[in-house]
């Protein structure tokens, strides 16, 4: 990697990129302000001017106007703009007049630096794992089977006949997680599985590559690898002759193989991806799932910026957390106008050189948590349920942040021929 | 032909077509670079998602009237005059009249379209002051936000003067109202489809994609 940029590189990059929107977005700009206290990178920062949305893509019109001539330092200064100021959560473009869709400029920034090397290092070292063994923890195809069996193992002993199919042709549903379920939270799998096994759901798990859903290649601008994961998954998906592919409580894991994967592959694949949240609110909604007792400690839900303003699931979300709970205490703003957790776009994995700036721009958010008074905060997501537990630490918040699925199998009706005979102890 | 006739002829000819022509580009050029790099457009059009979100943003239903009441207000009482204003005032209706067109439509009161003018002229005014005041607005804003909202205030500004003489006593000013308001508001129409105020049309194309990428999500925006 050379120190000197090479304008043409650059050009050659963004030109065919630049399409109808793009150009428009750049040209109409009123510069009217009223994306900035909707950012809460501008509303934790003492309203810094610099942390507005509109002015953080001036980089794009500058580089095109410069044709393309800058210098290693000034990329450096738009990587701190659109890693450190930036999670990507589009709230800002549902409140612009003109619609004008500031993270997908950021996106596109992204994705300009990687053609240049600059990548965080934490992204970076996934999207190699994803190359090497085709998930972003570097786990083998040995050590997830194995995991996946020991998990049936474990689970056999509460609820009488369960089984984790791996490989099982024909099911219905293919069930993807996030690599670090069998790396370190494997009852996430367990608890899925009792889920499935109680709703009687058919399903099963891939052992090749393509079980891990997660694609942060799509946060760095990777996106050929981006394509390669869920090329992966809907491989997998076609071997197996599944309908449906369901994701994990994982935000852009959904985003990616729901709503990105047929612009990536330039087809719309004919397996439909569904989202947990979804999945269990419909198992309870269509009394597959019966809710023995509702929960008595306060509650109030996270919406995950790729479920739910880029995942459409803001209804399902919350009438799954009013399911589950007796006194259910939505957040301001609770839906699609949500605020970011601050832990989005890749700040999570990003690791230490993303925490300060992720623990100051999640205020907003632990200030919505306590202001509900909840105790407990569904979180149908890997990334925030990270950050939220990180902000429940920073500002004091004495809640637990739990998936649903914990809720659901704490908390559902096992069926009589299930539960296992006391006398056989 | 003196300058005076070729401002009040063959000039306004130009800004028309200008406007017209430059206006209309702007949105074969939308469709010729969409068709080609935003297909995902058309994979998911859908005329329920772009027609709901024009009726939440051209009518103040959406949620910046909520999150910046005053703000937002103002900002479509002042799209409101800039439209209405120059469009049925009694004075330009009795030009087009005159015209070879011999159109003629139905005008706003003159009482009215003077207090429509000067709400205009003063939203303008306070538009300009908050750019210079507000440090957020200051740094967002380049030479030609602050340059555009003159142009789009002088043709009212002189409108007025022109209809009311008041400053008809100081001399050069007095004797060239007519031309200055004519001469702005050429200025306007031809910058419309060269600057940001092509938003006029673009609005319509950038709403309407935003709101089809939203729309496959399910929702309104």
């Amino acid at each position: 990697m050379s120190e000197e940029i090479n304008p043409k590189e650059i050009m050659n990059f963004l030109k065919p990129r630049m399409g109808a929107r793009f150009k428009t977005w750049l040209s109409i700009c009123a510069h009217c302000g009223l994306c900035s206290d909707i950012c809460h990178y501008y509303l934790t920062s003492e309203k810094d001017p610099r942390m507005i949305p509109a002015y953080k893509v001036r980089f794009l019109k500058e580089i095109l106007k410069k044709k393309g001539k800058v210098d290693r330092g000034y990329l450096q200064k738009v990587y701190e703009t659109v890693y450190y100021e930036c999670n990507m959560c589009r709230r800002c473009s549902l409140y612009c007049p003109f619609g004008i869709d500031i993270a997908l400029m950021i996106s596109l920034l992204r994705s300009l630096l990687f053609t240049q090397g600059i990548v965080p290092e934490g992204l970076l070292q996934t999207v190699e794992n994803y190359k090497e063994f085709g998930n972003q923890m570097a786990v083998t195809k040995e050590d997830w089977v194995e995991t996946v069996e020991w998990c049936e193992e474990e689970t056999e002993e509460e609820l009488v006949g369960i089984k984790l199919p791996i490989d099982k042709k024909g099911a219905k549903i293919m069930y993807t997680v996030n690599a670090r379920e069998p790396m370190f939270y494997p009852q996430d799998i367990m608890e899925v599985a009792k889920v499935f096994h109680v709703a009687g759901e058919d399903w099963t798990l891939p052992s090749e590559s393509g079980w891990d859903d997660t694609n942060l290649a799509m946060f760095c601008g990777d996106v050929k690898t981006a394509r390669l994961i869920v090329e992966n998954t809907f491989k997998r998906a076609e071997e197996l002759e599944v309908q449906q592919i369901a994701v994990t409580e994982c935000g852009h894991a959904y985003r990616a193989l729901r709503f990105e994967a047929p612009t990536w592959l330039g087809y719309t694949p004919k397996q439909e991806v569904i989202h947990s949240v979804e999945l269990f609110h419909d198992y309870i909604r269509d009394g597959r799932i019966k809710i023995k007792e509702k929960i008595k400690e306060p509650t109030t839900v996270q919406d995950p910026c790729n479920i739910i303003r880029n995942g459409g699931l803001a209804e399902k979300n919350k009438q799954l957390a009013e399911f589950l709970s007796q006194d259910f205490r939505p957040m301001k703003n609770q839906g699609n106008y949500n605020v970011c957790c601050g832990g989005g776009g890749g700040a999570m994995p990003m690791g230490g050189e993303m925490k300060k700036q992720r623990l100051q721009s999640g205020k907003i958010k632990a200030d919505q948590i306590r202001e509900t008074g909840a105790k407990i905060v569904f979180v149908p997501c890997h990334n925030c349920i990270d950050q939220i537990r990180d902000l429940s630490k920073e500002y004091d918040l004495g809640i637990k942040a739990i998936h649903f699925k914990e809720a659901i199998t704490e908390h559902m009706e096992i069926p009589e021929e299930m539960i296992p005979k006391e006398d056989e102890e | 032909m003196d300058f005076y006739a070729f401002v009040e002829g063959p000039l306004l000819w130009i800004a028309f077509l200008t406007f017209i022509i430059g206006s209309l580009l702007r949105a074969a050029l939308f469709f010729s670079f969409s068709l080609k790099k935003d297909k995902i457009i058309y994979q998911h059009f859908s005329l329920k998602y772009v027609l709901a979100t024009y009726a939440r943003w051209l009518f103040p239903f959406n949620k910046d009237v909520t999150k910046n009441p005053v703000f937002t207000i103002l900002v479509y009482v002042f799209h409101i005059c800039l439209i209405i204003v120059p469009i049925w005032f009694s004075a330009h209706i009795a030009l087009w009249e005159e015209s070879r067109f011999e159109w003629y439509w139905t005008a706003i009161p003159d009482a009215l379209a003077d207090w429509m003018t000067l709400i205009f002229l003063a939203i303008a005014l306070f538009f300009l002051l908050r750019r210079i005041i507000s440090a957020d607005i200051r740094l967002l804003s380049t030479f030609s936000d602050y340059f555009l909202i003159v142009v789009v205030a002088l043709p009212f500004l002189s409108g007025y003067f022109l209809s009311h003489g008041t400053v008809d006593s100081i001399g050069i000013l007095g004797d060239n109202m007519e031309l200055i308001h004519m001469l702005s508001g050429e200025l306007m129409l031809i910058l419309i489809p060269f600057t940001k105020l092509s938003h006029f049309v673009l609005f319509f194309f950038s709403r309407g994609a935003t709101a089809i990428e939203f729309g496959r999500r399910g929702y309104t925006m």
